[in-house]
C-alpha cells in the first residue's frame, strides 16, 4: 500500500443553482461549509486527524480572505488544522486535490479535505481607482471643508460599477471575455452554431436522465441563517442542481442572440456554461491511511499534468494538458473508460475533439507525430456537463472528479480521465482509477 | 513596595478578637507606593464572596484603618476571585432568621457600613469582576465610580425581589438616585442581572475595560481625577425623574401594572415600589429606614421563604452529582433524531452552549423545518442580545442536518426525540444501537412511554436513559433525567452532568409512566376537562388557577401544548392508572373537529391574533354534557384541581418515582411553572395542614368521585399529622 498514492475515500457536493437564484444568498464561505460539514457527517471522521484542508476558490469573499480557513472553522475542523484556498482559476477544484497529491509526496501530511467553493452570484461590484481614491479623500477630510471639497470631487461615472465577474473572466493579457476565446475557436475549426446548440441540448438530456444518479454526490442545502448578508432571512430546503432545463431543442436555443459577438458569433448563453453557484467536498488521504482505516476509497488518483497553451485560446487547454498527461502516465484516452472535459463552452469542447484527433495539431503544437486520441461521445461527459449543471469556476474541477468515481463506481469501470480548459491559457488533466478489490 | 494593613488591624483589634471566635481574614486591603489603598474581598476556603455578619464587620474595622491613615489617596474596592466579585448577602442568614429584631441589626449593620463608604474623605472605586449582584452591587453604589469589566462573567444587578425582599443595603435608595428613578424601578422589580454592557448603558456603571488592566484602569483614574470622582453632577433627566410629582406618577402607574402581573402573589414588588418611590422624596436616612422596615416585614413572609428555597433548590440541582463521579469530560457531540419542536429545540440549545449537533430526520422536508426553527430561534436571540450575530451564526454552524444514515461512533449522546410511538422508538433505538459507537449513550426525550421497555429493544439497555425536556426547550429550565430499570448509574451521572453543561437543571426519576412532572399535572389537566364537560366555564376554571398563581390556567396550557399531544398523554397515563384517572371525551372530541389548539388557532381559545382578553372560543359550549359542576365556586374548582396534584406528588413520593419531597416540589415548580411563592404542591399541602386536606378529600371521594380518595402516604401522614418537610429545614 503506497503512502504517497492519493485515493478519494467520499465527496459530497451541494446542488449548483444557477446565479441569482436558490443559492445566492450563501457565500462562498457557507456553500463550502455546508459541504464540509456533510462530508465529515457522511463519513464519520474524526476531524481532528485531518492534516489540512484545501480549498480552490477563484472570487474570494471579501469578507472570508483565504475561504479554505474559514469554511474549515466553520464546519467544525478543530483550530490546530491549517486550511489553504489554492487558484488556478477553472481548475481550482483540481489544484486543491493535486496540491494534496504533492504534500502526500513531500512527506506533509496524509489525510487531507480538499475541494472547491464559488457564489457567483456574491462576486461584488467595484468601484474604479478614480473613485475608491476620491472616496480614500473623504474618509481622510477632517474639516466641513476639506469634506466638501472631498464630495465636490465626485463625478457621476465615478459611481458606475466594474462588475467584478465580467472582470474576472476577462483575460488580462489577451483582452479577451472567455466567451470571445471561444468564439475564436468556433471560428478558426468551423464549428457552426447548429454543432454547438446540439452539444448544449446533449448535455441537458443527459443531466436530466441522470437526475437520480447525481442525486448521491449531492447533499441538500437546509435554511440556514445568515446574519450579516441577509438579514437573517432563511429559505427553503434546495435539493437539487436547478440548471438541467426540459424540452431544450435546437429551435429554441437557436432563437438566442450571440452573447460576445452581435453580428456574426455563434456563442450564446444556451451553448456556454452556467454562471452558477456551488461547492464541492472531498476526504482525501494516502492509500495507505485508507487501509488502515478499513476505508475503500471511491477511486486513486494515478496521474495528473497541467499545460499552458495559448490565452487567447484557452479552450484548447485540454489537448496539452491530456497529452502532457500520457507522457506521465503512459496512458492514452483509449484506456479511459469515462471521459470529462469540462464544458466551459460547447465550441471550446468541440475544438478539443478535434484538435485531440488531428495529426496535424499534434505534429505542430504538440511535438509528436500521431493524434493523442480519438473521444466517442459514448464516453465523453455522460452525466451531462456544465452547460447544463453550471460551472462555479472554483467548484467545477472537484465536481469532475467526484461526478466520474462515482459513474465509474455504477459501470463497474476502472479508469477515468477529467480534463479542464483554463481561463489565461492552462489546461488540467487527471487520471482517476477505481481501486480493484 | 506595599504595605500590609491587616496585621495592624489584627494587632489593633487583638482584644475584641479574641472575645468573639476567631473569624478568618476575609478581606485585604494594601496601600501602594502611589497612597492607593486596595480592599480586596477574598474569603477563603470558598469560590465566592458574600456578606454575612463576620465580613460586615470586618469590612467596617477595615473601613476604620484606611480612614485613619493620612497616607490614603483613594479606595478601590476589588474580588480576589476568578469569576465572582460579591454575591451579595448569605441568603441563610436572612432566611433562617426568625427573629425580626436580628435581622433589622444586620439590615442596619450593612446600611451603616455602606454609609462608612458613601461618607469617606478620600474618593473609591468599585473594580468590578465576575457576578456583582445584590448586597455586592450595593457597595459599590456606596462608591464614587464604577468600573466592570467586559468578561462573560460579570453580571451586575439587585435581584432581591426574585427572592421575595428588596434591596435594602442602600440599593433601593442609592440606585435611583444614580440612574434615574424608571431605569432604577426597571432593574428592581425586574429582579434584573445584567450583562456589563447593558449596565453601562443604564448608567449602572461608569466604564467597562479588560480584566487584565481592571486595576490598573482604577488605579490611574484614581490618580487622574481624584477630587472630580467626588463632586459628580447629577444628570439633569435623573434629577427631573427623581421629583416628587414624578415619583408619585410613576408609582400610580406601575401599581395597576404590578398587580396585573402577579395577582397580589408577590408582595415584594409593590413593597419594592413604594420603598423607592416614596424613597426618592425622603433624605438618605429616611429612605434607609423604610428600605430596612420593608425588609424585615417582607422576610417574614412565606412568600420569601418559599423563594429563597426555590433558589437554593436551583443552586443544588446546578451541583447536583449523582451515583459514580464520571469526571468532567464534557460533551462534545451530539445527535438529535427527530426534527419537529422538540428536536429543533433540543438542537438549537445544545448548539448554542457549543456542542455539535447532528440534526437527523428521515424526511428532508422536516429537516428542513427544523433548521427553519433553529434559524429563527438564533436570530430572535441575536434580536435579545443573547447571541452576537457571530455567536448565532457559530451555533448554526455546529448543527450538521442530515437526512440519511450516517455513522454515529464518535457522537457522545444521542437524543431520540421523534413521534412518540413505541413501535417506531424501538426500531429506531435498534438501528442506532447498531450505528453508534460503544460509549454511546442512547437517550430518549419521550414524555411518556417507558424508558425501560425501549432500553430493552436494544442491546446496551444500561447505556439507556431517558432525557426529558420540556417544550418550549429555550425557555424550559428543567430536564428529568430518568433512570430506566437497568440503566447504569454511570450513565445516570453522565446525562446529569450533560443536563447541567446544556445550563439547565435536572431532576432524577425513576422510569413510571408519565415520570414526575406530567404525572403530577396529568390528574389537574384530567380533572380540569371532567369540569369543564360538567358545566364550569373555561374562565372559571383558568382563573381559579391563576388566582392560585399558576402561570396559566389548565385549559389554556392545554391549548398551548396542543388538545393532540395533551390527548395523548392523558391516555398514556390514564391506561396505568385507571379507573383513577379516565380522559375526558372533550379532548378526543376537540380532536376530531379539528380544534388543536395554539397549532390550529382554535381550541378551548382562539388564538388569532386578537387581544388575549376575552378570547374564550364560543364554540366549545357544545362539549360541556352536565351541570353538575356549573355551579362549583371558584374556590372549590381549585382546590379539587389543586388536591389531585398533592395527591399524585405524594403518590410518587410513596412509589419512589423520586426520593424527596424537595424533588417534587422542584419539579413541579420549574417544569410546569407551579406557584413558585407556594413553593410546590408538597410545601403547600404542610402550609395548609395534611390532615385538613385529606378531610376535605374524603369528603369529595364519599360523594362518588374516587379520584379524591387520598394515597395510603397521604392518609397516614392525616393519621399521623406529619408534614412532608421537617419544621425546621430549608
Amino acid at each position: 500500500m503506497s503512502a504517497t498514492r492519493l485515493v478519494i475515500v467520499d465527496g459530497v457536493r451541494t446542488p449548483f443553482s444557477k446565479m441569482g437564484t436558490d443559492l445566492a444568498h450563501l457565500g462562498a464561505d457557507e456553500l463550502g461549509r455546508i459541504a464540509v460539514s456533510a462530508l465529515l457527517a457522511r463519513t464519520g471522521i474524526d476531524p481532528a486527524i485531518i492534516d489540512e484542508v484545501i480549498f480552490g476558490c477563484v472570487a474570494q469573499p471579501a469578507d472570508a480572505a483565504n475561504v479554505a480557513r474559514v469554511i474549515a472553522l466553520r464546519a467544525g475542523i478543530p483550530e490546530h488544522v491549517p486550511a489553504i484556498t489554492v487558484h488556478r482559476n477553472c481548475a481550482s477544484g483540481c489544484e486543491a486535490i493535486t496540491q494534496a497529491q504533492e504534500k502526500m509526496l513531500a512527506g506533509r501530511g496524509s489525510i487531507f479535505v480538499v475541494g472547491g467553493t464559488e457564489s457567483m452570484s456574491q462576486v461584488p461590484l467595484l468601484f474604479t481607482m478614480r473613485a475608491a481614491q476620491k472616496f480614500a479623500k473623504l474618509s481622510r477630510a477632517k474639516s466641513m471643508w476639506q469634506r466638501i471639497g472631498a464630495m465636490a470631487a465626485f463625478r457621476p461615472s465615478d459611481f458606475t460599477p466594474r462588475i467584478g465577474l465580467q472582470l474576472g473572466l476577462t483575460d488580462p493579457v489577451c483582452g479577451l471575455n472567455m466567451g470571445e476565446t471561444a468564439e475564436v475557436l468556433a471560428r478558426e475549426f468551423g464549428l457552426s452554431r447548429e454543432l454547438q446548440d446540439a452539444f448544449a441540448v446533449e448535455s441537458h438530456a443527459r443531466a436530466l436522465a441522470a437526475r437520480d444518479k447525481i442525486a448521491e454526490e449531492i447533499c441538500p442545502v437546509y435554511p440556514t441563517l445568515n446574519v450579516e448578508r441577509a438579514r437573517g432571512k432563511t429559505s427553503g430546503t434546495v435539493m437539487e442542481d436547478n440548471g438541467p432545463r426540459k424540452d431544450q431543442t435546437l429551435e429554441i436555443l437557436g432563437k438566442l442572440r450571440p452573447v460576445f459577438e452581435k453580428r456574426t458569433g455563434t456563442v450564446t448563453a444556451g451553448n456556454s456554461s452556467q454562471i452558477t453557484d456551488g461547492a464541492v467536498a472531498l476526504l482525501v488521504m494516502t492509500e495507505q491511511k485508507a487501509t488502515e482505516m478499513a476505508l475503500t476509497p471511491l477511486g486513486i488518483l494515478t496521474g495528473y499534468a497541467y499545460a499552458g497553451c495559448d490565452p487567447t485560446r484557452m479552450g484548447l487547454g485540454p489537448v496539452f494538458a491530456i497529452a502532457k498527461a500520457e507522457e506521465v502516465t503512459g496512458l492514452t484516452t483509449d484506456h479511459a473508460d469515462l471521459i470529462e472535459i469540462n464544458e466551459a463552452f460547447a465550441a471550446q469542447v468541440l475544438a478539443v475533439l478535434k484538435c485531440l484527433r488531428s495529426d496535424e495539431f499534434a505534429a505542430k503544437f504538440l511535438r509528436r507525430s500521431r493524434h493523442v486520441g480519438k473521444i466517442s461521445k459514448e464516453r465523453l461527459n455522460v452525466n451531462g456537463g456544465a452547460i447544463a449543471l453550471g460551472h462555479p469556476v472554483g467548484a467545477t474541477g472537484a465536481r469532475l472528479a467526484l461526478t466520474s468515481l462515482k459513474e465509474l463506481a455504477r459501470r463497474q469501470a476502472k479508469r477515468a480521465l477529467v480534463s479542464l480548459c483554463v481561463g489565461g491559457g492552462q489546461g488540467a488533466a487527471l487520471w482517476l482509477e477505481r481501486p480493484q478489490l | 513596595m506595599t504595605t500590609t494593613l491587616e496585621c495592624e488591624v489584627t494587632r489593633e483589634q487583638a482584644d475584641q478578637m479574641t472575645q468573639s471566635p476567631i473569624t478568618p481574614a476575609l478581606i485585604r486591603s494594601e496601600i501602594t507606593d502611589d497612597q492607593i489603598c486596595v480592599v480586596t474581598f477574598d474569603r477563603p476556603d470558598s469560590a465566592a464572596n458574600i456578606f454575612d455578619r463576620g465580613a460586615l464587620e470586618q469590612l467596617h474595622q477595615q473601613l476604620d484603618s484606611i480612614a485613619a491613615d493620612s497616607r490614603v489617596r483613594g479606595i478601590i474596592f476589588a474580588s480576589g476571585k476568578k469569576s465572582i466579585f460579591i454575591t451579595g448577602a448569605d441568603l441563610h442568614s436572612i432566611s433562617k432568621c426568625d427573629d425580626p429584631r436580628e435581622l433589622e441589626a444586620l439590615i442596619h449593620l450593612g446600611q451603616t457600613v455602606f454609609d462608612r463608604i458613601a461618607g469617606l474623605r478620600v474618593p473609591t472605586i468599585a473594580a468590578i469582576h465576575g457576578a456583582c449582584v445584590g448586597g455586592g452591587y450595593e457597595l459599590c453604589l456606596a462608591c464614587n465610580y464604577r468600573i466592570a469589566t467586559f468578561d462573560k462573567a460579570t453580571k451586575i444587578g439587585l435581584p432581591e425581589t426574585q427572592l421575595g425582599i428588596l434591596p435594602a443595603w442602600g440599593g433601593s435608595t442609592r440606585l435611583p438616585r444614580l440612574i434615574g428613578l424608571p431605569k432604577a424601578l426597571d432593574v428592581i422589580l425586574g429582579g434584573k442581572t445584567l450583562a456589563p454592557k447593558q449596565a453601562l448603558k443604564l448608567g449602572m456603571v461608569d466604564e467597562l475595560v479588560h480584566r487584565e488592566y481592571l486595576l490598573d484602569y482604577a488605579r490611574s483614574v484614581l490618580l487622574k481625577s481624584n477630587t472630580k470622582l467626588m463632586r459628580r453632577k447629577v444628570p439633569l433627566m435623573v434629577r427631573l425623574s427623581n421629583t416628587r410629582i414624578a415619583a408619585r406618577l410613576i408609582s400610580k402607574k406601575v401599581q395597576p401594572q404590578l398587580h396585573k402581573k402577579t395577582r397580589g402573589h408577590y408582595p415584594a414588588l409593590p413593597k419594592a415600589l413604594e420603598v423607592v418611590t416614596e424613597g426618592i422624596t425622603r433624605s438618605f436616612p429616611g429612605s434607609l429606614e423604610l428600605e430596612r422596615r420593608a425588609i424585615v416585614e417582607l422576610a417574614q413572609s412565606s412568600t420569601a421563604r418559599n423563594l429563597v428555597r426555590v433558589f437554593f433548590l436551583q443552586e443544588r440541582a446546578k451541583k447536583l452529582t449523582v451515583g459514580v463521579d464520571t469526571g468532567k469530560t464534557p460533551v462534545r457531540h451530539v445527535a438529535v433524531i427527530g426534527a419537529g419542536v422538540m428536536g429543533a429545540g433540543i438542537a438549537q440549545w445544545s448548539a448554542a452552549r457549543e456542542i455539535q449537533v447532528l440534526l437527523r430526520d428521515v424526511n428532508p422536508e422536516q429537516v428542513g423545518k427544523g433548521m427553519s426553527s433553529i434559524a429563527k430561534l438564533l436570530q430572535e436571540g441575536v434580536k435579545r442580545r443573547v447571541f452576537t450575530p457571530v455567536e448565532a451564526r457559530a451555533a448554526m454552524d455546529r448543527v450538521v442536518p442530515m437526512a440519511a444514515d450516517v455513522p454515529l461512533r464518535k457522537v457522545d449522546i444521542i437524543i431520540e426525540a421523534a413521534v412518540e410511538k413505541m413501535d417506531l422508538k424501538k426500531q429506531i433505538f435498534r438501528r442506532l444501537d447498531e450505528l453508534a459507537g460503544l460509549k454511546t449513550i442512547l437517550a430518549t426525550n419521550t414524555s411518556a412511554l417507558s424508558v425501560s421497555e425501549l432500553a430493552a429493544a436494544t442491546l446496551r439497555p444500561e447505556r439507556v436513559v431517558g432525557i426529558h425536556f420540556f417544550n418550549p426547550v429555550h425557555r424550559m429550565q428543567l430536564v428529568e433525567v430518568v433512570v430506566g430499570k437497568q440503566t447504569s448509574p454511570e450513565v445516570v451521572s453522565r446525562a446529569v452532568r450533560f443536563v447541567q453543561q446544556l445550563g439547565k437543571l435536572p431532576v432524577v426519576v425513576n422510569d413510571s409512566p408519565g415520570f414526575l412532572v406530567n404525572r403530577i399535572l396529568m390528574p389537574y389537566l384530567i380533572e380540569a376537562g371532567h369540569l369543564f364537560e360538567n358545566g364550569a366555564s373555561v374562565e372559571n376554571i383558568d382563573e381559579s388557577m391563576l388566582e392560585f398563581g399558576m402561570p396559566m390556567g389548565p385549559l389554556r396550557l392545554i391549548d398551548e401544548v396542543g388538545v393532540d399531544v395533551s390527548n395523548h398523554v392523558a391516555e398514556t397515563i390514564s391506561a396505568h392508572f385507571s379507573p383513577r384517572l379516565r380522559t375526558p371525551s372533550v379532548l378526543g372530541s376537540m380532536l376530531n373537529d379539528g380544534l388543536l389548539g395554539r397549532k390550529s388557532s382554535r381550541g378551548y381559545y382562539l388564538h388569532d391574533k386578537k387581544s388575549r382578553g376575552t378570547d374564550v372560543n364560543p364554540h366549545v359550549d357544545k362539549y360541556q354534557k352536565g351541570t353538575s359542576a356549573a355551579a362549583l365556586s371558584r374556590d372549590e374548582l381549585r382546590s379539587r384541581m389543586v388536591f389531585l396534584m398533592i395527591n399524585e406528588a405524594a403518590r410518587c413520593l410513596e412509589e419512589g418515582v423520586v426520593s424527596e419531597p424537595a424533588d417534587v416540589d422542584f419539579g413541579m415548580i420549574m417544569g410546569t411553572g407551579f406557584a413558585p411563592f407556594r413553593g410546590g404542591p408538597l410545601r403547600f399541602a404542610d402550609e395548609v395542614g395534611i390532615p385538613q386536606i385529606a378531610e376535605e378529600m374524603y369528603k369529595l371521594a364519599h360523594k362518588g368521585e374516587a379520584q379524591f380518595a387520598p394515597c395510603r402516604l397521604l392518609e397516614l401522614m392525616a393519621a399521623r399529622q406529619e408534614k412532608f418537610y421537617a419544621a425546621t429545614r430549608i
